[in-house]
């Protein structure tokens, strides 16, 4: 190589190593606000698209399809012989014991039928889900691992990690307890389950949410659902639900509303 | 207005037998949900509060005689989300309501339906999904 063209390459690499030097000592409050441009725009509250809740916190009739809950739908998903013979006999029984029950919030995975408003917070490190029940789930896409299994308690939320694949947050969540924490029937699933997810916006108003539930203990094989939310134009912000003027009084075998103030 | 509920969704694909239920944090089996009852009446308290908001509405009874209805709504979020605010029901305001009853029976219910005296629902109008 004669001299002349020796130097030309010398001189560009020197150039890139001392760009290279110089994004080093970048802060790390720089890196995390250049992550966050990477990620997808999920702001805003966003409810199940096809229903309206009333003020009397049911739905109505402009609600295209009710208020009919994939996750309620017990005959849908694979159960085994054993499971479902229990669900036949069991299931009626905490139904009625439900009648006088009070409690606050969905828990996972109900919650994430979207009939209570929610919000999704995406950070570099995680996405918070959240509802106005304060349901809170912390999927953590920093690189951690699900937790050793000795080190997990079933909670009705769970433990979920996961990673971005494009705009789409693919997720697992292990250790849900099955605790039905509103008065609902609550897919009996065992605390083995394991969900795995795909949650993406589909559209400037809309998102949808695909969940495999994988649960040898009590199916036969995976329990697939597809949920889909849309932008809740009426809500800029949650309002979040406390026990604080709770009415509700048993009466005998249901409830009743207790006398207001005076 | 035409309600749909979530007990018939259950009652379709669970189990039958089921009864109705909130989507806070009670069943609905205490409110008889094939029932409406119409009122009007003057509200004496508006409380804009978790788990649920009440009025209080004064109605007169056949005889000419006030008596007290509690009524029972959604969790504020919900009003919330058809536009209702803590300033959108006053003590003093007249009311048409419609209401699912209580079981036990009693002044009380689950509000499905609240508008002024000249027909204006409170609220923003029900737009529905889009």
């Amino acid at each position: 190589m004669s001299r002349k063209l020796w130097w030309p390459p010398t001189l560009a690499c020197a150039l890139v190593l001392v760009l290279a030097a110089c994004a080093d000592k970048s802060t790390p409050a720089t890196q995390t606000a250049a992550a966050r441009t990477q990620l997808p725009d999920w702001t805003g509250v966003w409810v199940a698209a096809d229903t309206e809740i009333d003020i009397s916190g049911y739905p109505t009739l402009d609600s295209p399809a009710g208020m009919a809950l994939d996750l309620l739908n017990l005959k849908s998903a694979p159960w085994t012989e054993a499971q479902q013979k229990w669900i036949e006999t069991e299931v009626p029984k905490l139904m009625a014991a439900d009648a006088v029950r009070r409690a606050q919030g969905w828990g996972f995975p109900l919650m994430m039928e979207g009939v209570a408003p929610m919000q999704f917070l995406v950070t570099p490190t995680e996405t918070v889900i959240l509802n106005f029940y304060r349901d809170i789930r912390h999927v953590y896409t920093d690189g951690r691992a699900l937790p050793p299994e000795e080190d997990r308690w079933p909670t009705p939320w769970g433990d979920s990690v996961g990673h971005w694949e494009g705009d789409t947050l693919v997720f697992e969540t292990v250790s849900v307890r099955n605790g039905s924490v509103l008065p609902l029937p609550m897919p009996p699933l065992s605390p083995e389950a394991r969900f795995s997810e795909r949650l993406r916006r589909t559209a400037p108003d809309r998102m949808e949410l695909a969940m495999r539930i994988e649960d040898p203990a009590v199916l036969t094989g995976p329990w697939d659902l597809k949920f889909e939310y849309r932008r809740a134009e009426g809500i800029d912000r949650l309002i979040h639900d406390i026990m604080e003027n709770d009415r509700s009084a048993v009466e005998g075998n249901s409830l009743t509303i207790a006398p207001p103030p005076r | 207005m035409q309600r749909r509920y979530l007990a018939q969704a259950l009652a379709a694909f669970v189990f039958a037998g089921a009864t109705g239920h909130a989507v806070a944090h009670h069943s609905a089996a205490m409110f008889d949900q094939t029932k409406t009852v119409e009122l009007t009446g003057t509200v004496r308290l508006f409380q804009w509060s978790n788990p649920h908001c009440y009025i209080q509405l004064m109605v007169k009874n056949e005889q000419g005689r006030e008596e007290e209805w509690s009524l029972e709504m959604g969790a504020p979020m919900y009003l919330y989300n058809r536009g209702w605010r803590p300033s959108t029901v006053k003590p003093g305001d007249q009311l048409k309501v419609k209401l699912n009853p209580l079981r036990k029976g009693g002044r009380g219910g689950l509000l499905v339906e609240a508008k002024s005296l000249d027909g204006k629902p409170l609220g923003k109008p029900v737009s529905g999904a889009p």
